[in-house]
């Protein structure tokens, strides 16, 4: 099942990154002839309210959701280890000091504190400044838990005992957390990188829907799903749902990736 | 007796001081963060010419007040001493008259979605997990899936679009859906302890069993569960309230998120992060009855 998952995550890549490449028009390109048209050979999938490819559109917003949701991810993974694993071999004062700072950004409900967050930014960024401080800000809000979770496995390898026998043999912690720590870590480390990599997507089509995500004209899945707000499920073409039917498509395959992981 | 009820008065002491701790300075950082976000000096209320001198006057002293966070914060401190949140630069109302109404929609959804989705969840869930094999869990497990996979703001944008369900249903379809997956773990796992099995072999009905034994048993579970709902409840009626137009508090957040309406986001956020921490408190208390 992971494999299929993979092998169709990728070719859903390959496909978006094929249309990208060989379609005449930008996301952003503008037909004015063709406002709301329907699937034609020029346009495949149809256009939307101001002209623009819809094909080009959705490929564009896969391609960025994905390598924004992934690299946002990353850094929190980053992050929640280099806290999880300080807090669990640091004093405890300066553990607990972390461990607060993770309750902190805990306290509020998770989108709340990233409109919070995204308001108090300008909202006239350019358009890609806005889609990487969007993935920015994910990835820095979003580590905390993982950091709990991290901290934990952390301190279930502390008290092992082939881990007290390496202490006791002379290592240098420093040394025992590279060669010895990390690697116990990377199975929990690369689970949290795939749970992170949905919850982004999610929380950005959410953040999206409230105008606060990646500002127009950059595709991103937030913006269309914003789009179809006052569109007609009945009067206007079935197109207009692939946006949402490639964003299920694409949770469920990440999803079961981190199930089979 | 007397040694549990004082473990769990001591617990809700240390609890409740670091919840207090955890607001304040969550409140703290609103303040920082919109102070210094860019524009924040600029009023709205400065174009309107019906606005006399003397307002203007008024409002350059208060932005005057606001130069430093430190000043700022210590004003709002002495307002919400005496229970005043601050006029609402937006609408140019007492906050508190703005929250009254909100709070009472916002709490109303979130009660009947909350609700509505725990029924579903235990509706299909104490049937499913009693039955023997996984053919029940293998239908339910593809819908839930996809559910799972559906953001609360497209979710709404569907309801929307084919013009069926409302605010409640996508609440409840929400929470709904998440807690099913982990009561009928709960579930499948309580219904294999040994004295399940053993009241089985002696032929005790399935109903009597989960009425009188499955669950009182699991209750306190389920109870830690119903705080996180409401967690994630509070987290999802933003998007719901903003696409459905629901005049709650979550529409009144995203509102003075977008003008940066000071005083408004910072008693929701004080009102979320009571929220959350009063739910979080609540849940390990049930923890540690339960250890007790």
């Amino acid at each position: 099942m992971r494999r299929a998952a993979i092998v169709l995550l990728c070719a859903l890549v390959a496909t978006a990154a094929s249309v990208l490449l060989w379609s005449p028009t930008g996301y952003a390109t503008q037909d004015r002839e063709q406002i709301s048209a329907p699937s034609s050979a020029r346009h495949w999938i149809g256009t939307d309210d101001l002209g623009r490819d819809r094909s080009v559109r959705v490929a564009a917003a896969l391609l960025l959701g994905l390598a924004g949701a992934s690299a946002a991810s990353a850094l929190a993974a980053t992050l929640a280890a280099i806290v999880g694993v300080s807090a669990a071999f640091a004093p405890k004062p300066l553990a607990r000091a972390l461990l607060y700072l993770c309750d902190l950004f805990l306290t509020l409900p998770w989108l709340f504190l990233l409109m919070t967050v995204r308001s108090a930014l300008p909202l006239t960024l350019a358009p890609l400044q806005s889609a990487a401080v969007t993935f920015i800000l994910l990835a820095v809000l979003g580590w905390p838990a993982y950091a709990r979770v991290t901290c934990a496995g952390t301190l279930r390898i502390r008290n092992a005992d082939w881990f007290l026998q390496a202490r006791a043999s002379g290592l240098h912690p420093g040394r025992v957390a590279i060669r010895h720590v990390m690697p116990h870590l990377r199975p929990l480390l690369v689970t949290q990188f795939l749970l992170c990599i949905p919850a982004f997507l999610v929380s950005e089509a959410n953040l999206g829907t409230l105008a606060l995500g990646i500002s127009e004209p950059v595709p991103s899945w937030g913006a269309m799903l914003l789009s179809l707000e006052h569109a007609s499920a009945f009067s206007g073409p079935a197109w207009v749902f692939l946006p949402i039917v490639l964003l299920i498509v694409v949770l469920l395959l990440l999803q079961l990736l981190v199930t089979e992981a | 007796m007397r040694q549990i009820v004082r473990r769990v008065a001591l617990r809700v002491v240390w609890h409740v001081a670091r919840m207090a701790s955890l607001i304040l300075l969550s409140a703290l950082g609103t303040v920082w963060l919109m102070r210094s976000a860019p524009g924040y000096f600029s009023d709205m209320r400065e174009t309107d010419p019906r606005y006399a001198e003397s307002a203007r006057a008024e409002l350059e002293l208060q932005r005057e007040q606001q130069k430093t966070v430190s000043g700022m914060t210590g004003k709002l401190l002495k307002g919400w001493l005496v229970g005043d949140l601050g006029q609402s630069r937006q609408y140019d109302v007492p906050v508190t008259t703005l929250l009254r109404p909100r709070v009472r929609v916002s709490v109303q959804l979130l009660l009947d979605g909350i609700i509505a989705g725990w029924l579903a969840a235990l509706a299909i869930a104490l049937p499913l997990s009693a039955r023997r094999g996984s053919t029940g869990e293998m239908l339910i497990a593809v819908p839930s899936a996809i559910l799972l996979a559906i953001p609360t703001g497209a979710m709404a944008i569907l309801c929307l679009m084919l013009d069926a369900g409302g605010p409640i249903l996508v609440l409840a379809t929400l929470v709904g859906v998440r807690d099913f997956k982990l009561v009928y773990t709960l579930l499948r796992q309580t219904w294999t302890d040994p004295c399940f099995l053993q009241a089985r072999a002696q032929g005790i009905g399935t109903a009597r069993m989960m009425v009188a034994h499955l669950l009182p048993g699991i209750a306190q579970h389920l109870v830690a569960l119903a705080t996180m709902s409401v967690v994630l409840g509070l987290s999802a009626i933003v998007p719901i309230e903003v696409i459905f137009n629901v005049p709650g508090i979550g529409q009144l957040a995203w509102s003075a998120a977008m003008n940066r309406d000071l005083p408004v986001l910072l008693a929701v956020t004080l009102l979320m992060a009571v929220g959350v921490g009063a739910m979080s408190i609540f849940g390990a208390q049930m923890a540690t009855v339960e250890a007790a």
